[in-house]
């Protein structure tokens, strides 16, 4: 993509991405340019094309291994996503507040503990949470 | 009625879990992190939109402040008044309270502030003593002192146990009385002052470590002054100290004399055999009080009738001191038939985490006469089975077939008596 056809609004510049990454059969796309970075990232890969991809796939974990850490509720409640909201493909810095557990009026912060990549969010914002339940699946890879 | 249920971790794959019709975790295995977790149990209880919380007979069951907690937040709890809770549950409390009715007690002590004063007050009322946990209860923090030599130890082990058990350590002391029977009363109030009693269970066939094992109702051989006595002394206790829902009063029975031991504001372990006796569901009358409902019936309306055993099936090793047993449950068959009741948390392929109280099933035998409840009750111990850890049934058989458990002449010191000739 030219520097002429890259559009110069944020949102428009995702969306423009956003449509040339479901047309291709990328699972991730990164693009860096000066102070910005946008990344795209599938979340499922469609079943039918699972069969021509394995080989990618599996040559992909082979080079770099996943490593997942699931973030388990520590509690009972309501889970709430964080602001900005996480979301899954999203490169993790360093230790952040992905989500928090509302328990008897109290906000209970859920923090990443550390930087990584946000694989999954195995609970949806507004749901009741039990001790233990996974919440975020992060590759520390 | 829709109902949510609590577990922990190591009870995932229990049965009450999958009956409910929702379920959530509190913790990890042990007490302390799940089920004596508050803040995750009313958490539970709110997120789900829970109108009342049931305790059962364990845990949280006699703890006021958990009460009051479930009050705060505009939960009913299913028990009595935080207030009445207290009282009662702190055990030396209980005992100046209900001297206060005229309801006799065992000579002891208030709740004792050092083993300085325990030694002292062991001195006076003169030994064999017992050491008891203000908050107990299961024979949990609970000790027989024969001699000063043994009282050091007796009440630190004891703090201990009460300590982790209750997270209460503080302890009182009672004459010992040898060898009395162990016998209950039933009792359920509402909450406009309507008090009734459901008769008494005998509960003297107890472990060494004063658990019980099996339990009946009515007591038998027990001469009609003890019975009356121990009724009256019941229901006044519960009007004088404005009793409401299911309560058991826990009284020594020596001959004729009868002393208060103890009061347990829940529900008990061995409730069936009332239930069985007086056709009457507890459990739901305790939902009913609660939820505002007066009683509906007075004392000439009950009668009991027939007869009613309960035997514990506990995971434990009768022939090592009642060792607790963990492990996988390979088979497990539980009986059935007219008048046998089996109330259990297992089934085949079960796990038995080695964190809570070993007890498995409760069988439960009704007959229109005591020895047809026990013929039942061996059949019913005959076709048990339960594969994978070593069980009581085998010791409750062997209590069945005793003589002196057939002539109903038995006390607290049976079947410690019967474990001795053993050895």
């Amino acid at each position: 993509m030219s520097d002429e056809q890259y559009p110069s609004g944020l949102a428009e510049r995702v969306r423009v991405l956003a449509q040339a990454f479901v047309e291709s059969d990328l699972l991730r796309v990164r693009v860096e340019r000066k102070h910005e970075a946008i990344e795209l990232a599938r979340n499922h890969v469609p079943a039918e094309r699972l069969p021509e991809l394995a080989p990618e796939l599996e040559a992909a974990s082979a080079a770099a291994p996943l490593k997942l850490d699931i973030v388990r509720a520590d509690l009972v409640g309501i889970f709430h996503l964080g602001r900005p909201q996480p979301f899954e493909g999203e490169r993790l810095e360093g230790d952040r507040e992905l989500a928090y557990i509302e328990a008897l009026g109290i906000r209970n912060p859920v923090r990443s503990r550390g930087a990584g990549r946000v694989a999954a969010i195995r609970a949806a914002d507004g749901d009741p949470v039990e001790y233990g339940q996974p919440l975020f699946e992060l590759d520390r890879g | 009625m829709r109902t949510v249920a609590v577990f922990s971790e190591a009870d995932r794959g229990s049965l009450h879990v999958r009956q409910a019709d929702e379920a959530f975790c509190v913790g990890p295995g042990p007490v302390a992190r799940s089920y004596l977790n508050i803040p995750n149990v009313i958490s539970t209880a709110l997120i789900t939109g829970c109108d009342a919380v049931h305790p059962g007979y364990g845990f949280l069951a006699e703890n006021a402040r958990f009460a009051e907690i479930c009050a705060d937040h505009g939960l009913t709890f299913i028990g009595p008044k935080p207030s009445v809770i207290a009282a009662m549950g702190d055990k030396a409390t209980a005992k100046r309270v209900m001297h206060d009715a005229g309801v006799a007690t065992t000579p002891g002590t208030d709740i004792l502030a050092s083993i300085d004063e325990a030694r002292k007050a062991a001195k006076k009322i003169g030994y064999p003593v017992l050491l008891k946990a203000t908050a107990g209860g299961g024979g949990k923090g609970m000790r027989t002192v024969e001699n000063e030599h043994d009282l050091d130890r007796a009440f630190s082990s004891a703090t201990a146990e009460a300590e982790a058990s209750f997270k209460d350590g503080r302890l009182y002391m009672e004459k010992l009385i040898i060898d009395p029977r162990h016998i209950e009363v039933q009792v359920l109030a509402d909450s406009f002052g309507n008090v009734v009693h459901l008769g008494e269970r005998d509960c003297s066939v107890q472990k060494p470590s004063h658990q019980k094992l099996i339990e009946e109702a009515p007591a038998p051989n027990l001469s009609q002054k003890a019975r009356n006595a121990l009724h009256d002394m019941a229901v006044r206790a519960c009007k004088h100290v404005g009793y409401s829902n299911a309560g058991t009063l826990e009284f020594l029975v020596s001959g004729d004399q009868v002393f208060f031991m103890e009061m347990n504001t829940r529900i008990q372990v061995e409730h069936p055999v009332t239930e069985m006796v007086y056709s009457i569901d507890l459990v739901k009358e305790q939902i009913r009080i609660a939820s505002g409902e007066t009683l509906g019936y007075t004392q000439r309306d009950l009668a009991a009738r027939g007869h009613a055993i309960e035997c514990r099936i506990n995971a434990e090793d009768s022939s090592n001191n009642f060792a607790p047993q963990a492990g996988t449950l390979a088979d497990v068959v539980f009986p059935g038939g007219p008048g046998i009741r089996v109330d259990t948390h297992v089934y085949a392929g079960a796990t038995i985490p080695p964190y809570y109280d070993s007890m498995l099933a409760k069988i439960v035998a009704f007959g229109e006469t005591r020895d047809a409840a026990i013929a039942r009750m061996e059949r019913a111990l005959r076709e048990t089975v339960v594969d994978g850890v070593n069980t009581t049934i085998g010791q409750c058989l062997e209590i069945l077939a005793h003589p002196r458990f057939r002539e109903g002449r038995y006390d607290i010191g049976f079947l410690p008596s019967l474990l001795k000739a053993r050895v």
